[in-house]
């Protein structure tokens, strides 16, 4: 369910579930991991999703058939964050279409996100009964504070261009069909970076923000998941409907 | 506390959405000893409240809130002290408050006032509000609501708000962040908030608290120092020749 496409020294990963809006798995969440792993003479890595959504989030009907799913999707994201942030390489995400709330979480992970002006982002978890704080400390570093607040506790979706002005794209076009081809032109100027200095300017921002501590990581991973299973989520999630 | 003080800053709630307003329209709602301490009793029966999850904190009549009220304590010895401090414990406070906090900023939120309105979780204002921070204009060291507006709008922006002084329009806030939700005009403002308190309320009581906690945890809101120490700079700062000679002119006028 990842689709790997080298494009020169890059490697172009795609969410491949178009038919559920690209809505996360464990299984996704795993092999995009692997694939991090086995595509290591790529430059640059460029995250992206198949068809007009880059990715919806987790996959609700499957959290709501087996409980077990809904902690190892927020496990696995927590450490997909983590892996995409400590790739010595540049990361950048096409958020095309749609990046909602673990899909709107993985941009915090990256070096770079491209999105367009209608594209719809967001993390409208809260109103399911789940913390959105797994995605938190890297939001956080990556918009202004305030901003990082408004989006986790508000329930509601942002356009791109506001995306763009509150820090949570770093370059916003115009069409839907502009967004990836960018991402892709923009990993390719990263990739011609000597990728030592790059590699050690990165280790450096993350270790200046925090964002290579497990301690703050694992705390926001804890409050996600200290809420999983409770009254409120397990409700939530049965009423909403798919 | 008497009928006039608990006027000062009224509170009313339709679970689960509460409204904090402050109320004292005639001075611009300016921060008055007695107005922070309704703002306090308020905050301290707010934090007790497990029926509301949103509230929404506004001003009474034309102004949020016109900051500090400083004319009435300059000639008393400790008495801005006392003023500073007890508007840093009201932001602490307000940042604690189990659940989630909507400034609906329906006209001027200037220095203090300002600051309260980047305390809250949201804020919402309309393109001609004026907000801003213009103490340094005044001879005055901002160093009460600084802790804040970094957490709001991040360092660097809160340098160059905070070093620059004057007012911005509500428009000019939207595009730094400091105001979340922009509507065209105050006759646009109280659908707005409605329909954002309840945006708001339709999330999970306790994912919206879990969230905000963690939230605080990692800005470190939690922490009393800043605001506190900011206390003591800011009432050193007034009662320097420079501040003294600014705000005697400024009350002259």
């Amino acid at each position: 369910m990842i689709a790997f496409e080298p494009v020169g020294s890059l490697a172009v990963l795609r969410f491949d579930r178009e038919s559920k809006r690209n809505a996360l798995t464990p299984r996704m969440l795993r092999d995009l991991l692997s694939t991090l792993n086995t595509c290591a003479s790529a430059r640059a890595i460029v995250l992206s999703g198949v068809g007009p959504i880059f990715c919806a989030g987790f996959d609700l009907a499957m959290c709501r058939d087996d409980d077990a799913v809904l902690p190892e999707l927020l496990t696995g994201l927590s450490g997909v964050i983590r892996a995409l942030r400590r790739d010595p390489r540049p990361v950048v995400v096409s958020a095309h279409g749609a990046a909602v709330a673990g899909g709107c979480a993985l941009l915090g992970a990256a070096d770079a996100v491209v999105t367009h002006a209608e594209a719809k982002l967001g993390y409208p978890v809260v109103s399911i009964g789940i913390s959105p704080a797994v995605s938190a400390p890297t939001l956080s570093l990556m918009t202004d504070p305030g901003p990082a607040r408004a989006r986790l506790l508000e329930p509601a979706l942002i356009s791109g261009t506001r995306a763009a002005q509150i820090g949570l794209a770093h370059e916003c076009v115009v069409t839907r069909e502009e967004c990836e081809p960018r991402a892709i032109a923009l990993a390719q100027e990263l990739a011609q970076k000597p990728p030592g200095a790059f590699a050690y300017t990165k280790r450096w921002l993350n270790t200046i923000d925090g964002s290579d501590r497990d301690e703050t990581l694992e705390r926001a991973l804890r409050t996600s998941l200290e809420l999983v299973g409770g009254p409120e989520q397990v409700q939530r999630l049965a009423a909403l409907k798919l | 506390m008497n009928n006039t003080q608990s006027d000062l800053v009224t509170l009313s709630a339709q679970s689960p959405v509460g409204t904090l307003t402050l109320n004292r329209p005639d001075a611009r709602n300016a921060l008055s000893l007695e107005l922070l301490d309704a703002l306090h009793a308020r905050l301290d029966e707010l934090a007790a409240r497990t029926d509301l999850h949103v509230l929404v904190v506004t001003g009474a009549g034309k102004a949020f809130c016109a900051g500090m009220d400083l004319k009435l304590v300059l000639d008393v010895p400790g008495a801005p002290l006392k003023l500073l401090t007890s508007l840093a414990e009201a932001t602490l406070k307000l940042r604690a408050l189990p659940m989630v906090t909507l400034a609906k900023v329906n006209g001027a939120a200037i220095g203090g006032g300002c600051g309260l309105a980047c305390v809250c979780d949201l804020t919402l204002t309309h393109a001609d509000a004026k907000l801003g921070f213009p103490e340094v204009d005044l001879g005055v060291c901002p160093a009460v609501v600084a802790p804040w507006l970094v957490r709001k709008v991040g360092a660097g922006h809160a340098r160059r708000i905070l070093l620059s002084g004057g007012l911005m329009s509500g428009e000019r806030a939207f595009s730094l962040a400091m105001v979340d939700h922009l509507v065209p005009g105050l006759a646009d403002l109280d659908a707005a908030a409605d329909t954002i308190a309840q945006r708001l309320a339709s999330g999970g009581p306790n994912a919206l608290r879990a969230t905000k906690d963690l939230l605080n945890h990692l800005d470190d809101s939690i922490n009393p120092d800043l605001p506190l120490k900011g206390a003591q700079l800011s009432a050193k700062v007034i009662a320097s020749d420079e501040a003294q000679a600014m705000l005697r002119a400024k009350m002259t006028k």
